[in-house]
């Protein structure tokens, strides 16, 4: 058959086209659309004035002392859950690197967290850290501890704490499969190399171990971080924000702003603030990146 | 001589009880809140609430899974699960593969940078993406409607998937698609006939990822969906408490009916996922 | 080829179903359509029944029940969107006692004075009409209502020779005696719904109130650091501080509190009276050994009104194209007997007058000569006040109120700040 032919790079760039028609409609110009509404007074009532308000929705989040605490509370949230998650999960990634009886459960159970709906998994907890009729306390009651009935969503700092557990609890075997894989790239006799040499565990971790393993653990920092700075699902189910708003992160707080009080203008802020911040974490991975790359 | 091999003996059977306590702790710590929720749902509502607790059920019963099952709206949502996913998924599967076979195996100026590219895009908070698509897709009256909430999904999950499948693409050798091209085959049907095909592997991996994603995926869900007929199944079962209750039978039953098929999946097909989700990693 | 085409028509099946199921409700084009807008949580058994009643009665009308969440945020939500953009559909919409006035201020809810004389307004109870009412206008009919009461252990309370409680004071040392002296370590003095809710601000305001305070005064100026406020919330505080309250009452929601209430591991409740029925059940261990009553004072303000009311409101949509067909339809279903009707089958009362008199009723619900006593003389939350500011207003409110609770600020900081950002929130 004779058909004019495309050129080949014409080729490959509509074969692509269609994708990246979509996921700029879907991800790029909603985000400039709402830095758009960031700079305006937005709001919902037909034949209302818009007007270009410049950064007064900026001014007025940060004098916003809920605003103001849910960053931090997303900044330390991140900060912990990726730490521990990483430290859990290369333990575990460590261990877990040999041949082991029953691969199937195994990678079965590793995956679950993963698989696990976030916000079905909140419920789960919030179960689970119920005061009067969860497990956690029922053990505690059952072990002689009736005096304890501890309060895991209701007290401040505790709540952040239970809602971390939960987090870690979840992506931790995350973590660990990333990490496996990128263990599982480290040559055998690298390995054996160095125990003929003399080298003990430790050294073998420090000197062939995390070095050779930085690029994933790199890697699965990026993921980690940037996911829990955008936390959204588990402060909904799980605590709502509560108590007194010590577990709300930036995005239940701009949820709110936007579905609650119908306010699209400082909610837009929000959301640049937050988009802002987890660019900025982004760019600074991949710098530490080519550093080490180099 | 006797003396080593024994006492080696022993030190491999050591490590192998040690190995399967350590496989028993690691089911236990995972599963242990699945299990509690199993328990709970076949309780009778006097001993959920039973103090001091019961931790079995004294006479275990199906009437939470009765209420569920019949008297609640889980089967719909369930349903609105299944057919948002399966359309995304499908629909992802179509751009991404065309899209990755694309960066993969053709060569033109700035297919380097697309992949990066698609790869920024998928780290966009949905904070800053679901305001806009409310305003937008209210005036296109693509709210309340499975076609809206798969584009969306489209535009979200497909930059993985392209992840995915180009990773797989370009582990096919280049032979095979030479003498595809000889024998006349033309680009698409190259994609179509030889290189997913070679790639089920990869195609399963993306599929299962992105049908579980999208199965998972809440916060569009509960702004693009809010009509109740058309909840999700995550969302339909978070927001089933009330303003005054949370009737913990009725959710911890709805919770594990709505995670089986999850599960399911990610149990059978463990390995290509595995493989999927880590083959960004090895890069 | 077979497989591609498998997997194409496998395709095109999906997608076909898929787009079959797309929208929601269907729309019947027979003379006059209209929507109502309505959860099926707390009424939904009846609402088939009135609609086919009405249609009935109205041949002319169809009415189409628009079943939403049960999340009031996200009806919440809905409905101000729709409203916003001058949808004219749902045309009746049940909206949250709080909400009305948010509503008028924006324009959203449509005056029906032309719908309902004055001898027509008379009907309903004069606490919910404040919620609707604006220079001389009125803006919406309730539906049903409830409200906040005290549920107490009427075994206990005779076992030590205790009066009911009509003061905090009373409380308090009466729940202490009682714990005291029982020695059960699974029982509480009193629980509540405490956690950062709405049902929060309005068991605050009870306390406030029963102090002797107001939330806003005679000259519309927010006045929530007042010394009545401080020592309303002082006592909640304590309350927790002294252990007559536990800790875990800063989680807690209406079913939490009734939950273990209901298991008998504690004296004194305070929700709203939705829970009566279910601590009546034959399957409650406390069955028969509950007593209801109002909400307490504090010494020194008998006169103090303590009952906090809520429940649902009917609003026309102001862009409804069949304004009159939807005033019909809202008449038909708050009269007697379709509220009869609504409490014996699920168990929300009906926001009419002189209900305390009505025999059928009190045969199936005695208490409601107690509720009905209650109602007439109840108050709603500052929503008509506020206007347009209530959502942000409360949530600043239960925000403040439970740092205070959890120990996070001091009870005067949180007044004082909270004091400061609502005025700020109202441009005062």
């Amino acid at each position: 058959m004779s058909r004019t032919r495309l050129s080949e790079p014409a080729y490959g760039i509509l074969l692509v086209l269609p994708m990246f028609v979509i996921v700029v409609g879907i991800l790029f110009l909603p985000t400039a659309y709402t830095i758009g509404l960031s700079l305006s007074n937005f709001s919902f009532i037909k034949g209302a004035a818009r007007s270009f308000v410049g950064l007064a929705n900026y001014f007025a989040m940060f004098a916003d002392e809920e605003f103001r605490s849910s960053l931090i509370n997303s900044v330390f949230f991140t900060g912990v859950t990726v730490v521990l998650e990483l430290l859990f999960g290369l333990v575990l990634a460590v261990i877990l690197n040999r041949k082991f009886v029953m691969p199937g459960l195994l990678r079965a159970t590793v995956l679950f967290p993963w698989a696990l709906p976030t916000a079905l998994n909140a419920i789960i907890w919030r179960w689970l850290f119920n005061p009067d009729f969860g497990l956690f306390n029922s053990i505690l009651v059952t072990l002689g501890f009736s005096a304890t009935k501890i309060n895991w969503l209701g007290e401040i700092p505790l709540s952040m704490f239970s809602m971390m557990t939960v987090a870690i609890w979840k992506t931790s075997s995350f973590m660990a499969l990333i990490l496996l894989t990128g263990l599982q790239t480290i040559p055998a006799d690298l390995y054996e190399a160095a125990e003929i040499d003399g080298a003990g565990f430790w050294y073998r971790l420090r000197r062939i171990t995390l070095p050779l393993l930085t690029p994933s653990i790199l890697l699965a920092l990026l993921f980690r971080s940037m996911d829990a700075f955008r936390a959204f699902e588990l402060p909904f189910a799980l605590t709502q924000g509560g108590p007194a708003g010590s577990t709300q992160t930036l995005s239940l707080f701009g949820y709110r702003q936007f579905f609650q009080f119908l306010k699209f203008d400082t909610g837009s802020a929000v959301s640049v603030i937050q988009f802002i911040l987890i660019m900025a974490l982004g760019a600074l991975y991949l710098r530490v990146f080519r550093t080490e790359a180099d | 001589m006797t003396d080593l091999t024994t006492s080696r003996t022993l030190k491999g059977t050591g490590w192998t009880v040690l190995k399967y306590l350590f496989v028993l702790f690691l089911v236990v710590l995972f599963f242990f809140p699945i299990a509690w929720i199993f328990l709970t749902s076949i309780k009778t509502t006097g001993d959920i609430y039973a103090w001091p607790p019961t931790y079995l059920p004294h006479h275990p019963t199906l009437k939470n899974y009765e209420a569920v099952l019949f008297g609640s709206k889980l089967g719909r949502y369930i349903l609105n699960s299944i057919i948002v996913s399966s359309l995304s998924t499908i629909s992802v599967l179509f751009f991404s593969s065309l899209a990755g076979y694309s960066i993969a195996r053709i060569h033109f100026r700035g297919r380097g940078f697309l992949l990066i590219f698609f790869l920024a895009m998928s780290m966009f908070p949905q904070l800053s993406i679901v305001p806009s698509l409310f305003i937008w897709f209210r005036k296109l009256g693509l709210i309340n409607n499975y076609l809206g909430i798969v584009i969306a999904y489209t535009g979200l999950f497909s930059p993985i998937s392209l992840w995915i499948l180009s990773t797989y693409f370009r582990t096919i050798p280049l032979e095979i698609e030479e003498s595809a091209k000889l024998d006349g085959c033309g680009r698409l049907r190259t994609l179509w006939r030889i290189m997913l095909p070679l790639s089920i592997p990869g195609v399963i991996a993306a599929s299962l990822i992105v049908f579980i994603q999208t199965w998972n995926e809440f916060f569009l869900a509960l702004v693009l969906l809010s009509q109740n007929l058309l909840r999700t199944a995550t969302v339909g079962i978070a927001l089933y408490p009330g303003q005054y209750s949370f009737p913990w039978e009725l959710i911890t039953t709805a919770t594990f009916l709505a995670i089986i098929p999850i599960f399911a999946l990610s149990a059978i097909f463990q390995k290509q996922i595995i493989g999927g989700l880590t083959a960004g990693a090895v890069k | 080829m077979k497989g591609r085409t498998i997997l194409l028509g496998l395709a095109a099946m999906v997608l076909a179903a898929g787009f079959t199921f797309a929208s929601g409700s269907s729309e019947s084009q027979k003379s006059v359509s209209i929507q109502f807008a309505i959860s099926p949580r707390e009424v939904g058994k009846v609402i088939p029944d009135f609609i086919n009643g009405f249609e009935q009665t109205n041949p002319g009308i169809k009415v189409d029940w628009l079943q939403v969440p049960g999340v009031p945020n996200e009806q919440h939500t809905m409905y101000v969107t729709d409203l916003a953009s001058q949808s004219d559909k749902p045309d009746v919409i049940a909206v949250d006692v709080i909400w009305p006035g948010e509503f008028i201020a924006n324009g959203w809810a449509a005056p029906l004075n032309d719908y309902f004389t004055t001898a027509d307004v008379s009907k309903y109870l004069p606490g919910m009409m404040n919620s609707v009412s604006v220079d001389g206008k009125i803006y919406g009919i309730p539906l049903y209502t409830n409200a906040i009461h005290l549920f107490y252990r009427k075994d206990l309370l005779d076992k030590y020779g205790l009066a009911v409680p009509k003061t905090w004071e009373e409380l308090q040392s009466e729940a202490k005696t009682i714990v005291a002296k029982e020695g059960n370590p699974d029982l509480v003095g009193y629980i509540s719904m405490w956690a950062q809710i709405e049902g929060l601000f309005m068991n605050y305001l009870q306390f406030m109130w029963g102090a002797g305070g107001q939330f806003f005064d005679s000259g519309g100026k927010v006045t929530v650091n007042t010394p009545a406020a401080r020592k309303a919330l002082t006592t909640m505080v304590n309350m927790i501080k002294d252990k007559t309250a536990p800790q875990s009452i800063t989680t807690y929601k209406p079913n939490d509190a009734m939950a273990l209430f209901r298991q008998g591991r504690a004296v004194f409740m305070v929700v709203q009276d939705f829970v009566w029925p279910m601590l009546n059940a034959s399957d409650s261990p406390v069955a028969g050994k509950v007593g209801m009553t109002r909400v307490p004072y504090f010494a020194g303000n008998s006169s103090a009104n303590t009952v906090c009311m809520g429940g649902w409101i009917l609003i026309v949509n102001p862009y409804s194209k069949n304004k009159a067909a939807a005033a019909k339809f809202i008449k038909y279903i708050t009269t007697e007997q379709a509220g009869l009707k609504m409490a014996v089958d699920t168990g929300s009362m009906p926001a009419l007058n002189g209900m305390q008199n009505n025999q059928t009723l009190l045969e199936q619900y005695p208490i409601a000569k107690q509720l009905y006593a209650d109602f007439a003389v109840g108050d709603v939350r500052p929503s008509a006040r506020a206007g347009a500011k209530y959502p942000e207003l409360s949530h600043e409110m239960q925000l403040e109120i439970h740092s205070a609770l959890v120990g996070e600020k001091s009870p005067e900081k949180a007044l004082a700040d909270a004091q400061a950002n609502i005025a700020k929130l109202l441009g005062q």
